[in-house]
């Protein structure tokens, strides 16, 4: 055991070694992006050929998720750091522009050259280029399976004839096998088609919200008489759900976008795109959102770094190479020369994506996006969830929008209370310094008598206070602080205002009442679920192992793909639970559609994911009681609840509290399984904890200082259980 | 009393077979993602093995992703996290269970409240705090990031071990001529094992299947761990789901056989009784 020091010793030099920063290199560029795996291929082939051309150059092509990458880049921007160049939809470019880290490409790149782009693919706002696209589209286009559809529709009679037709119970049981058609109708991206094909847009050119109004009306009446009066797609589709039944040929046609449509083929449905109908009542086409992809330059790059990084992108954007990508991918170039080249017009799906191109709208930039879609999801989804009128959907949408705008561009300043705050701060810090004045004292004078405790409790709590004591500290000053999408740089102290803000909110104590029922449901759950198993285990039965080794099994897979499965399992029609429940002659549960059902979903997810941890710990707990115990207990004639009540509980108490302690905090701070199982908090934002909701209204938002000052409130509220909990349980005192 | 006993025994299988049953469904249903053709993630059909079923989602992880190096950068990161977090658990643990000394109360209490802030909102700062230290892009960074999350849990928890096991057993030791790092280390260390193991068990799990730190702080394709590997299996709309499914089953294999190769000394433990004798 004397190995345990020169071990440590080892891994320091190790830290150390690995400890070589990288320093930020001129030859050396990397680009984040959100491509697709083919468009990822395409992208890596290009930049061999670059630095086959330029051998002094080294780029690096790192994939992001989009909302990560949008987040992520901002954190490392922020710093001064991240990659040299961004690469995305055209809508992230808003939140660059205003924070300020992104470079502007006119200043870059002279007119002589930009002139050869498709005006839509420069990307302006505020006067100044931003991004240089490469790719048009993105858009939503009706895919369908030519085995179904001979010839698709035209207009939303068609539409619905062809539906009808196709909507069929062939096996008679009472059950819809084959659709008209499916797509993710839940999310409202894939709705703004029905509201262009009624005339309608979602923001004007002052970055209004236009919500409520009469289009927006007949697109959701439309949207809710396709599934509730001719009946022709299912009652519930999410995109994974819409996804499956196109590529198992149970639908006959399909709304996706052009980054889905080789997978249909991959699948072997024999398919085919088409414009979206024309609303015969309007006599306009429905319109999808146009986003361009493209480069944003990170506004860190200078010199010769920039020089490298203008090559690359022009590189990348000859005509050629724009050309062969777009063949490869079946994405749409921005090169005036590639975009009328005879070689496209001759692909059938490019030529049907150019078509619908042209009928579509281009994706607003603005940061006020964000908002619009956030106050169109819950009421979308009520009406569809039949909760709520089209009409007042579209008053409560728009309200919704103007208060998330608002609150997106809130620019709270107050100088004086600022400088009161700071001031008394400066004095609660003093005041608790000058409080344990004495046991620092006392501290100073133990440490030689108390020398083998100290040398062995410090390195552990060293390396915990090093690595939380700054991010704390700039947590609580952040709370105090206007930090928000209008100050982000250059953020002041302001005082109390975003903790007001935070009591303020109405749905703050009505989502903490269901937190605490999430956390208490859960902990219950995996205590007594733990426990209960650990007890079974540990009677050492033959083939324990085996259902042991079984039993850990939701803990050791990763949590994302499962938490997904058990959404699919929810699902009304075809989860599995619902088909059990059938069998079983019980009704089916609409899981996912109603607020109650949904918060019941994600806590039994939450609960399977957690009892194997506590079965674990408990397990080993219970290794610390001696056998001997429990022979004196049989001896006097205990009976099971004796021994089970007066030995294991005491026994494994000192074990199972830090546990729980600990799993209370964990699960009250939960985001994964809420966000992923309800879909972040579907339907209609019902199905939040605080942490999630100050996810989605806060941070998302920008909203930097507010979000701290919720944490702040939710870090106080655990720190209260926290000390109640363990004097209560008395867990920091030895039971001998 | 016999009969009882096997009705006792009956049902104690019933139950097990039945957990059992509820916590491997939806990991086979995992499974058959990652075996059936054409990417889907939801299949309207229950069959556990799909029609046209196929490997090729495995072999294309192995020959044609980096999937090995990212096996291995995990290995290292969470072997590293592990003996950090054991070495300095098992000693820290043993201070707060069997020493009163200035400050133990408030440092219990402040190990917890790491563990209270969101970690979304620790971001931003802690990024911002590894950029000035240069420790960006290196497993130096995150593997102090993980030792720091892993350690409030497995210091509470050996604590709370080690509070059951008496004193006594020290005092004997003590008197048997053992200064206080043998008592430490030859007595109560070995009756620890249950623990330790656990320990073991969280700092690797922690260190092993962590994706947001890691993701702000290793930016360099060749540093990659595989929850972030993973990730890149995911695009917005168009995941590969079917290389997802078999990635995330072939992640959880080390540490099923971790948990196996440990629960030998978690289960059968020396027990007090052993050495009370």
């Amino acid at each position: 055991m004397k190995k345990i020091p020169i071990l440590l010793a080892l891994l320091f030099t190790a830290f150390f070694f690995f400890g070589c920063g990288k320093k930020d290199k001129a030859d050396e560029i990397v680009i984040w992006h959100n491509m697709r795996p083919e468009e990822t291929a395409r992208l890596q082939k290009q930049l061999d050929a670059f630095m086959k051309i330029n051998p002094g150059i080294k780029v690096l092509q790192l994939f992001k998720e989009t909302e990560e990458m949008r987040s992520g880049f901002i954190v490392a921007a922020i710093a001064g750091q991240g990659p040299d160049l961004v690469y995305g939809p055209s809508d992230q470019v808003g939140p660059f522009v205003e924070i300020g880290i992104v470079k502007k490409l006119d200043e870059i790149f002279p007119p002589d050259y930009l002139k050869h782009f498709n005006k839509q693919a420069l990307i302006y706002t505020n006067g100044h280029l931003w991004q240089i696209a490469d790719k048009l589209g993105n858009h939503l286009t009706l895919v369908y399976n030519k085995k179904l559809v001979p010839v698709p529709p035209s207009t939303d009679e068609e539409l619905i004839e062809i539906g009808k037709k196709l909507t069929i119970d062939k096996d008679g049981d009472g059950k819809i096998d084959q659709y008209g058609i499916v797509w993710n109708y839940t999310e409202p991206y894939f709705f703004v088609p029905f509201l262009t094909g009624h005339n309608g847009w979602v923001i004007d050119s002052n970055r209004h919200p236009t919500l409520n109004t009469p289009e927006m009306i007949a697109g959701l009446k439309f949207m809710r008489d396709l599934r509730d009066k001719y009946k022709i797609i299912p009652r519930e589709a999410d995109y994974n759900l819409a996804d499956a039944l196109f590529k198992e040929g149970r639908a006959g046609m399909m709304i996706n976008g052009d980054w889905s449509w080789s997978s249909y083929g991959a699948a072997g449905i024999d398919y085919a795109i088409a414009p979206l109908p024309k609303i015969t009542s309007t006599g306009k086409f429905c319109a999808p959102m146009i986003s361009p992809k493209g480069y944003s330059i990170n506004n860190k790059v200078q010199g010769e770094k920039l020089a490298n990084v203008k090559k690359l992108i022009e590189y990348l954007n000859t005509p050629e190479q724009q050309l062969e990508t777009a063949l490869l991918t079946k994405t749409f170039p921005t090169r005036e020369e590639a975009y009328n080249d005879p070689k496209l017009i001759a692909d059938p799906i490019l030529r049907n994506s150019k078509a619908q191109i042209e009928l579509g709208i281009p994706l607003p930039i603005v940061t006020e996006m964000r908002a619009i879609w956030d106050a169109m999801r819950p009421p979308y989804q009520a009406v569809l969830g039949g909760s709520m009128t089209a009409e007042n959907a579209a008053k409560q949408m728009q309200a919704e929008a103007e208060k998330k705008i608002a609150e997106l561009r809130e620019d709270i300043s107050n100088p004086i209370e600022g400088i009161i705050i700071q001031v008394v701060l400066l004095a609660v810090v003093l005041v608790s310094i000058f409080m344990v004045r004495k046991s620092i004292v006392q501290f100073i004078r133990n440490l030689r008598k108390d020398s083998f405790a100290y040398i062995f409790a410090m390195p552990a709590l060293l390396i915990m206070f090093a690595v939380i004591i700054y991010p704390f500290c700039y947590n609580i000053i952040l709370s105090f602080s206007n930090m928000s999408l209008s100050h982000i740089n250059n953020w002041t102290v302001i005082g109390f205002a975003q903790y007001i803000q935070v009591f303020k909110e109405p749905l703050f104590y009505q989502i903490f009442l269901k937190t605490i029922i999430w956390t208490v449901v859960n902990l219950f759950f995996h205590v007594t679920l733990g426990v209960f198993l650990a007890l079974l285990l540990n009677k050492n039965l033959p083939g324990t192992p085996i259902f042991r080794t079984l039993l850990i099994l939701p803990w050791a897979v990763p949590q994302y793909i499962v938490a997904l499965t058990w959404r699919g399992m929810f699902n009304y029609e075809y989860g599995a639970i619902n088909l059990v429940l059938n069998y079983l002659h019980l009704p089916a549960v609409a899981w996912l559609k109603s607020p109650t059902e949904a918060f019941i979903s994600v806590i039994i997810t939450n609960i399977w994911l957690g009892f194997p941890f506590m079965m674990i710990i408990a397990l080993g707990a219970l290794q610390s009681i001696p056998a001997e115990l429990y022979e004196a207990a049989d001896i006097d004639g205990a009976k099971w609840y004796h021994k089970l009540t007066q030995i294991t509980i005491p026994l494994i108490k000192p074990v199972m509290v830090p546990a729980i302690t600990l799993g209370v905090i964990w699960t009250f701070n939960n985001l994964n399984i809420v966000w992923l199982v309800s879909n972040a908090g579907e339907p209609s934002d019902q199905t939040h904890i605080l942490v999630s909701f100050v996810y989605k209204a806060a941070f998302n938002l920008y909203r930097y200082g507010y979000a701290a000052a919720f944490s702040v409130v939710l870090f106080l509220i655990l720190l209260l259980f926290g000390t109640t909990f363990l004097r209560k349980t008395k867990a920091t005192e030895s039971v001998y | 009393m016999n009969t009882k006993k096997y009705f006792i025994n009956a049902l104690t299988y019933l139950v097990l077979i039945l957990f059992t049953l509820i916590a491997l469904y939806p990991i086979i249903n995992v499974f058959t993602i990652s075996i059936r053709p054409g990417d889907k993630l939801l299949s309207t059909s229950l069959a556990i093995i799909p029609d046209n079923w196929t490997l090729r989602q495995y072999a294309e992880l192995f020959v044609k992703r980096p999937f090995m190096l990212w096996i291995m950068n995990s290995a290292i990161i969470s072997a590293t996290v592990t003996l950090t977090g054991v070495a300095l658990a098992s000693t820290a643990g043993y201070a707060l269970s069997r020493f009163q000394f200035v400050g133990k109360q408030s440092s219990m209490l402040a190990l917890l409240t790491t563990q209270m802030f969101p970690a979304t909102m620790l971001l931003l700062p802690m990024y911002i705090m590894l950029i000035k230290l240069h420790l960006i892009n290196s497993y130096l960074g995150i593997i102090i990031i993980y030792s720091a999350t892993a350690l409030p849990f497995c210091v509470w928890q050996m604590k709370g071990y080690y509070d059951t096991i008496p004193y006594s057993l020290e005092e004997s030791a003590r008197i048997d001529g053992c200064n206080k790092w043998q008592a430490f280390y030859k007595i109560i260390l070995p009756l620890a094992t249950p623990a330790l193991v656990i320990t073991a068990l969280f700092s690797f799990m922690t260190a092993w299947s962590e994706y947001i730190v890691a993701a702000q702080i290793l930016q360099d394709t060749s540093l990659y761990t595989l929850p972030i590997g993973l990730k890149s299996f995911e695009s917005n709309l168009s995941t590969e789901w079917g290389l997802y499914a078999a990635a995330s089953l072939i992640v959880s294999v080390p540490v099923v056989v971790l948990f196996v190769v440990l629960s030998k000394w978690l289960v059968s433990g020396l027990t007090l009784g052993s050495v009370k004798g």
